[in-house]
C-alpha cells in the first residue's frame, strides 16, 4: 500500500481527540513528523513497566490492547493510541500488540513532537487549552 | 555622617554631562516662574482694589468653573500634541494674549478683571505645569530623584524674584506695564527650554504634551474605584478638604489686604512681596530643611496632619485679631504646608496605588477635583458672607471645623498607608523607582526592612531592590546582615546591592561564597560574587586569572563577563593563543568561553565571532550571539539571521539583533525581502524588527507589507502592530496601509467565494471538509490582519477592543464595534469592510458588490485556491479536486508538481493517478 501523503495523514490526526482544537496547517505540521509504520502480528507496540514514547493512529488493521494479560479492546482504523504519552513520561501498565490482521499506523514521536511545538506557539497553546478543558471537565465530574 | 552625606546627596548629586541640562532646566523653571508671579499679585490686586470683596467668591467659582473647563479642552488637545510643539504654541499664545490684556488694560471694562484672573489660573495650568512635565522627560525618575531639588532652588529663585520684581518695579513701569516684563520672561523661559532641548541624551520627539490618561479617564470609572478603594476615599477625602480650606484662608488674608492697602499699587506690592519672596521662601525653607525630617520622624500620617493643625492653630488667632499679620500668617502657612509637607505626603499616599489606576486619579484631581473644591470654597464663601452675612473673620471657625475633620482623615490615611503597603509589598506590586520624590517614610521603611528579611527570597530581593530605589536609606547594616542569609539569591541581591552603593566591607563573604560553590544549579549569587570579589580584591588580576581556572562553568562566565568592562586586565589575562585554543577546543565549554571573552577584548575577532555563531552548540551560539551585540559588528548580522529559523537559538538571536538597535534596520529589511532567504528565516526577521522601536523599523516593515506570502505578511503586519502598541507616535504610512487593507478585504471575499460551494462540507475527515476547515481559518486569519492593519490607521487600543467583540461573535456586542468602526472609518473603507463584519456569512454575493467578483462553481473555486499560491490552500484544494475527480482541473494540478514543494508534489502526483485511473 503506497504511503500516505499530507492530506491523508492530517485527515488520520483529526481523529487524534488532544489535537482536535488544532487548525489544519497546524495539523500538517504534526503530520510532517508523522511517520508511518507497519505492524506484524503480534508484535508488541509497548508493554507494562515501559515508557511509551509515542502516539499511534491505527491507519489499516488493528491493535490488541491488554491489562494484566486480559485483552482489554481492540483499536480499529482512525483508533489512537497513546495520545497522552506524549506528556507523560510515566512506565505504562498496559500492553498493546498487532492483532491477527496486522496493523499500519501513523507514529508521531515523543521527541520529535516536542521539537515542533519548541517552533509552533501557537499549536502548544491550542493543546494546552484542550488539556485544560479535559481537566476542568474532570474536576466538574 | 552618614546622614549629612544623604542629606547633601539627595539635593546637589548632579552628574558629570548632567550638568548643562539641570542648568538650563533650572533657568526654564526659573523664567516661568518669575512670569507667573508677576501675573499672580498683579492680577489678585487689580481685581480687589477695583471690586468689593464680595464679588471675590464668585471669582472663585468662574475660575473653578471657565478655568476647569478651558484646562479640559487644553488637555485634550495637548494629548494629540508633541511636547515641543505645545510649549511654542503655549508660549506664542501667552505672550500674545499678555499683549492683548496690556492693551486692553489702557481703557479696562470691569469684565476684563474677570477675564484676567481666569486667564493668570490657566497660565499656571499650561506653563507651569508644563515646565514640570519637560523636566519629567528630560530626567528619568531615578536622576529626578537627585536633581528635582535643585530644580526646585530654581522655581523658587523665580518665584521669589518675580514677587519681588513686582513689587519694586511698579513704582517704575506702572502696574499694567508689568504685563510686558512677564511677557519678556516667558519669552526667556523658550530661549532656556530651547537650549535644554539641545542637550546631549535629551530627546522630546516621542513626548506628549499631556498623559493619555490626563485626557482618558472617566468619571464613572473613577467613581467606581473610589466606591472600592477605602485607600482612595480618604485621598479624595483629604484633596476636598485641602482646596476647600485654601479657598477659605486666600479669601479671609483677601479681604483684609484690600483693607490694610488702598491702592492698586500698594495692593499689588504687597502681594508680589507676599506671595513670591515670603510665601516661596518659607516653602523653600521647610522643604529643605524640614519635609524629609518630618516624614522620618512621623511617617505619611503625621506630615499630613502638619497642614491642618498649622492652620487649625493660626485660624484661633485670625478669628480673635483678624489683622494682616494674623491672616497672613494663616496663608503663608496654609499654601508653603500645602506646597511641603502635604505634597509629599500625598506622593507617599498615591504610591502602594497601582500604577495605572494613580495615574488616572492623579489626572481625575488635577482637572477636576481642586477645581471642585475651591468652586465648592467659592459658594461656600457666597452663602456664607454674602447671603447670611456673616463677617470674614468668621470664616476661621468653617476653617477649624475642616480642619479637625482633616485631621481624622489623616490618622485614617496613615493605617490605609500602611495596609496598601503591606498589600503590595506581598504582590511584589510596590514601585518605588517610578516615584520622583525621594520615599523616607519610616513605616514603608520598616516594611521594606521586615520583608527583606522574610524567609522567601523572592520578596526578600524585591523589598531590597526597593529600600535601594528609595535613596534615602543607609543600606549596609541590612545587606551585612542579608549577606549571611539561608538564600544564595538573597546573598547575591545583596553583593549586587553592595557593588551599587559602592559599600566594600564584603569581600571576604564575596570569596566565600565562590569558594563554597560546588556546582550543579545555577547559583544566583555566584555572578555578584565574583564581580565584588574582582571589584574589591586587592589583586584582580591573579584573582581573575585564578577563578578562569575555576572547574564551575558558572565562575568562569562570570569572570569573563566582569573582564568585559575591564579591557586592559582581559588583555592581560586573555592573550590571543589562549583564545584560539578554547575557540578550537573539542569541549563546547571551552568554545563558549572564547565567545564570552571576545566580548571582553573587543574588535578585531570578527571571524572567530561568525564561526562560534554557526557553533553545532546552542549555547555557544547563544553566547557568540551576546558577544556579537555587544561589539554591535554589522558582519555578524547574517550569521545570526541565517540562524533564525532554529527553534532552540531564535529567542537568543532576537535579543542579540534586537541589541544593534536601528542602524541594523536597513540591513534586516534587505533579508526581509530577499527571496533567496528561506521564508521561515524571513519570518523571524519580521520579529527581529519588530524589537526594534524605531521608525525606521516600520519603514522597513512597511515594504513587506503586501508580500506575496500569506505567512509572511501576517509576520510583517503583526510585527507593525507590536511595534503600534510600544511606540504609537511613529509614522505608519496611511497610504500603503489603506491599499493593504482594501487589497486584504479583497482576498477576504475572494476566499469566502471560493468557500461558497464547500460551506456545507463539515466532515474533516475528508478533503473536502478539511478544505472548508482550511478557508474558514484562513477567513479569521484575515479578520486579523485586517485590524491590525486598521490599528495602524486608527486609535489602536479601540480598534482592538473591536476585532475582540467582532472575534467573540455575540450580536450586541458586534453591533457596538460597527457602528463604532462606522463613526471612524473613512468612506471607502466603510464601503469594503462593513459587509464583511456584518454579515461574513453573505460576504460572497457582498464581494460581488463591492469588487465585481464572479460566483465561482466547484471546479472555479478549485482553480483559484490553486493558483492562490498558498501552499496549504493548494494542497487541500489538489486533493479535494481528486476526491472529485475534476479531471479538468488535471492541468493546473500537474503544474503544482513542481516549485510548490515535495509534500504538495506528493499530493498532485497522487492526484494525476486518480485522475488517470
Amino acid at each position: 500500500m503506497a504511503e500516505l501523503n499530507i492530506i491523508e495523514k492530517v485527515i488520520a490526526l483529526e481523529a487524534v481527540d488532544l489535537l482536535k482544537n488544532l487548525t489544519p496547517d497546524q495539523l500538517a505540521r504534526i503530520a510532517a513528523i508523522a511517520k508511518e509504520t507497519s505492524l506484524a502480528p503480534s508484535k508488541v507496540v509497548f508493554e507494562p513497566g515501559q515508557t511509551q514514547d509515542a502516539l499511534y493512529v491505527v491507519l489499516d488493521g488493528a491493535v490488541d490492547i491488554f491489562r494484566d494479560g486480559q485483552l482489554l479492546h481492540t483499536a480499529r482504523q482512525n483508533e489512537v493510541i497513546g495520545a497522552w504519552s506524549l506528556f507523560d513520561p510515566e512506565p505504562v501498565s498496559l500492553a498493546a500488540c498487532g492483532s491477527s490482521e496486522g496493523a499500519r499506523l501513523l507514529k508521531v514521536n515523543r521527541e520529535d513532537f516536542y521539537d515542533l511545538l519548541s517552533d509552533n506557539m501557537e499549536i502548544t497553546a491550542s493543546i494546552f487549552s484542550t488539556l485544560v478543558k479535559r481537566f476542568r471537565q474532570l474536576v466538574e465530574q | 555622617m552618614n546622614q549629612v552625606r544623604l542629606f547633601w546627596r539627595s539635593f546637589f548629586d548632579i552628574r558629570p554631562g548632567e550638568r548643562l541640562r539641570v542648568l538650563f532646566m533650572s533657568l526654564y523653571l526659573l523664567s516661568v516662574l518669575f512670569a507667573y508671579y508677576i501675573l499672580k499679585p498683579l492680577s489678585r490686586a487689580l481685581f480687589l482694589n477695583k471690586f468689593d470683596i464680595d464679588k471675590l467668591p464668585w471669582l472663585y467659582v468662574l475660575i473653578a468653573v471657565v478655568g476647569g473647563l478651558l484646562a479640559f479642552v487644553y488637555t485634550n488637545i495637548a494629548v494629540r500634541a508633541s511636547l515641543s510643539k505645545a510649549v511654542l504654541g503655549a508660549t506664542a499664545f501667552s505672550v500674545a494674549c499678555l499683549v492683548l490684556l496690556w492693551f486692553l488694560l489702557k481703557n479696562p471694562a470691569d469684565w476684563l478683571y474677570y477675564v484676567l484672573n481666569i486667564w493668570v489660573s490657566l497660565f499656571s495650568v499650561i506653563l507651569v505645569s508644563q515646565g514640570w512635565l519637560v523636566a519629567a522627560n528630560v530626567f528619568n525618575p531615578r536622576e529626578a530623584k537627585r536633581v528635582y531639588g535643585v530644580l526646585g532652588v530654581g522655581a523658587v529663585i523665580g518665584a521669589a524674584f518675580g514677587g519681588s520684581f513686582t513689587a519694586f518695579a511698579l513704582k517704575l513701569v506702572g502696574v499694567n506695564n508689568l504685563l510686558l516684563a512677564s511677557a519678556v520672561m516667558v519669552l526667556f523661559a523658550y530661549g532656556a527650554f530651547l537650549a535644554v532641548e539641545r542637550q546631549p541624551g535629551v530627546s522630546l520627539a516621542g513626548a506628549k504634551a499631556a498623559e493619555d490618561e490626563e485626557a482618558d479617564f472617566h468619571f464613572a470609572d473613577i467613581v467606581g474605584a473610589i466606591r472600592q478603594h477605602r485607600h482612595l476615599q480618604v485621598i479624595i477625602g483629604i484633596i476636598l478638604l485641602t482646596y476647600l480650606v485654601d479657598v477659605l484662608v486666600e479669601f479671609q488674608f483677601s479681604a483684609v489686604a484690600k483693607q490694610a492697602y488702598k491702592s492698586k499699587e500698594e495692593l499689588t506690592a504687597f502681594l508680589g512681596s507676599f506671595y513670591g519672596l515670603y510665601l516661596n521662601l518659607i516653602t523653600f525653607a521647610f522643604q529643605f530643611f524640614l519635609t524629609a525630617a518630618v516624614v522620618n520622624m512621623f511617617g505619611v500620617g503625621g506630615t499630613l496632619q502638619v497642614m491642618p493643625m498649622s492652620i487649625g492653630l493660626l485660624s484661633v488667632s485670625t478669628l480673635a485679631f483678624p489683622t494682616v499679620l494674623s491672616t497672613s500668617a494663616a496663608r503663608l502657612s496654609e499654601a508653603a504646608t500645602r506646597y511641603t509637607f502635604n505634597r509629599t505626603g500625598m506622593e507617599l499616599l498615591y504610591l502602594p496605588l497601582p500604577m495605572e489606576l494613580k495615574n488616572r486619579t492623579k489626572a481625575f484631581v488635577d482637572i477636576f477635583m481642586d477645581r471642585f473644591a475651591r468652586g465648592m470654597g467659592g459658594m461656600l464663601l457666597v452663602l456664607v458672607t454674602g447671603v447670611l452675612n456673616v463677617p470674614s473673620r468668621y470664616v476661621s471657625i468653617l476653617v477649624m471645623a475642616f480642619c479637625a475633620i482633616w485631621i481624622l482623615l489623616s490618622l485614617r490615611a496613615k493605617r490605609e498607608y500602611v495596609a496598601t503597603v503591606r498589600g503590595r509589598l506581598e504582590a511584589r506590586r510596590l514601585d518605588l523607582d517610578s516615584v520622583r520624590i525621594s520615599v523616607n517614610d519610616p513605616a514603608t521603611m520598616k516594611l521594606l526592612e521586615e520583608t527583606a528579611r522574610s524567609p522567601l527570597p523572592r520578596q526578600a530581593c524585591y523589598a531590597l531592590e526597593m529600600l535601594e530605589a528609595s535613596q534615602s536609606v543607609n543600606l549596609e547594616p541590612i545587606l551585612r546582615e542579608l549577606i549571611d542569609s539561608p538564600s544564595a539569591e538573597v546573598r547575591g541581591k545583596a553583593l549586587e546591592l553592595a557593588l551599587k552603593t559602592r559599600y566594600d566591607m564584603l569581600l571576604d563573604e564575596a570569596l566565600r561564597e565562590i569558594r563554597s560553590y560546588r556546582g550543579g544549579e545555577r547559583s544566583g549569587s555566584i555572578e555578584p560574587a565574583v564581580e565584588y570579589a574582582l571589584t574589591y580584591s586587592g589583586d584582580g588580576s591573579r584573582l581573575a586569572r585564578t577563578l578562569l581556572q575555576h572547574p564551575n562553568e558558572q565562575v568562569q562566565a562570570s569572570v569573563l563577563r566582569f573582564l568585559g568592562g575591564s579591557q586592559s586586565l582581559a588583555r592581560e589575562l586573555l592573550t590571543a593563543d589562549w583564545l584560539a585554543q578554547a575557540a578550537r577546543s573539542a569541549e563546547p565549554a571551552e568554545r563558549r568561553k572564547a565567545a564570552l571573552a571576545i566580548r571582553s577584548l573587543g574588535d578585531g575577532h570578527g571571524d572567530l565571532v561568525a564561526a562560534l555563531i554557526r557553533d553545532p552548540d546552542a549555547r555557544v551560539t547563544e553566547a557568540a550571539a551576546r558577544t556579537a551585540a555587544a561589539l554591535e559588528d554589522r558582519a555578524l548580522v547574517l550569521p545570526m539571521v541565517e540562524r533564525l529559523a532554529e527553534p532552540r537559538l531564535r529567542g537568543a538571536l532576537i535579543q542579540a539583533l534586537a541589541q544593534y538597535g536601528p542602524r541594523i534596520a536597513g540591513t534586516l529589511g534587505d533579508l526581509l525581502m530577499d527571496h533567496k532567504l528561506p521564508l521561515p528565516v524571513r519570518r523571524q526577521v519580521a520579529r527581529t524588527l519588530q524589537h526594534i522601536p524605531d521608525q525606521r523599523s516600520v519603514d522597513v516593515l512597511m515594504a513587506g507589507i503586501a508580500g506575496p506570502d500569506p505567512e509572511l505578511r501576517s509576520a510583517v503586519i503583526e510585527a507593525l502592530h507590536r511595534l503600534r502598541e510600544t511606540v504609537p507616535n511613529l509614522n505608519y504610512g496611511a497610504e500603503p496601509v489603506m491599499q493593504q487593507i482594501l487589497s486584504e478585504a479583497r482576498m477576504y471575499y475572494e476566499l469566502s467565494a471560493a468557500l461558497s460551494p464547500f460551506r456545507d462540507q463539515t466532515d474533516v475527515k475528508t478533503p473536502a471538509g478539511l478544505l472548508a476547515k482550511t478557508i474558514e481559518e484562513r477567513l479569521r486569519k484575515t479578520i486579523r490582519r485586517l485590524f491590525y492593519l486598521l490599528g495602524l490607521k486608527y486609535p489602536p487600543r479601540e480598534i482592538q477592543a473591536a476585532y475582540l467583540a467582532v472575534n467573540r461573535g455575540r450580536s450586541e456586542e458586534i453591533s457596538t464595534a460597527i457602528e463604532f468602526l462606522d463613526n471612524v472609518l473613512e468612506r471607502e473603507l466603510k464601503r469594503v469592510l462593513i459587509p464583511l463584519f456584518d454579515a461574513p456569512g453573505h460576504a460572497a454575493e457582498k464581494g460581488r458588490e463591492v469588487f465585481g467578483l464572479a460566483r465561482l462553481d466547484t471546479a472555479g473555486a478549485l482553480r483559484q485556491l490553486l493558483e492562490s499560491g498558498d501552499v496549504w490552500l493548494a494542497a487541500c484544494a489538489i486533493a479535494t479536486a481528486a476526491e472529485l475527480r475534476l479531471s479538468s482541473l488535471a492541468g493546473a494540478v500537474a503544474k503544482l508538481e513542481e516549485g510548490a514543494g515535495s509534500e504538495v508534489a506528493r499530493v498532485a502526483r497522487d492526484a494525476a493517478a486518480r485522475f488517470a485511473a
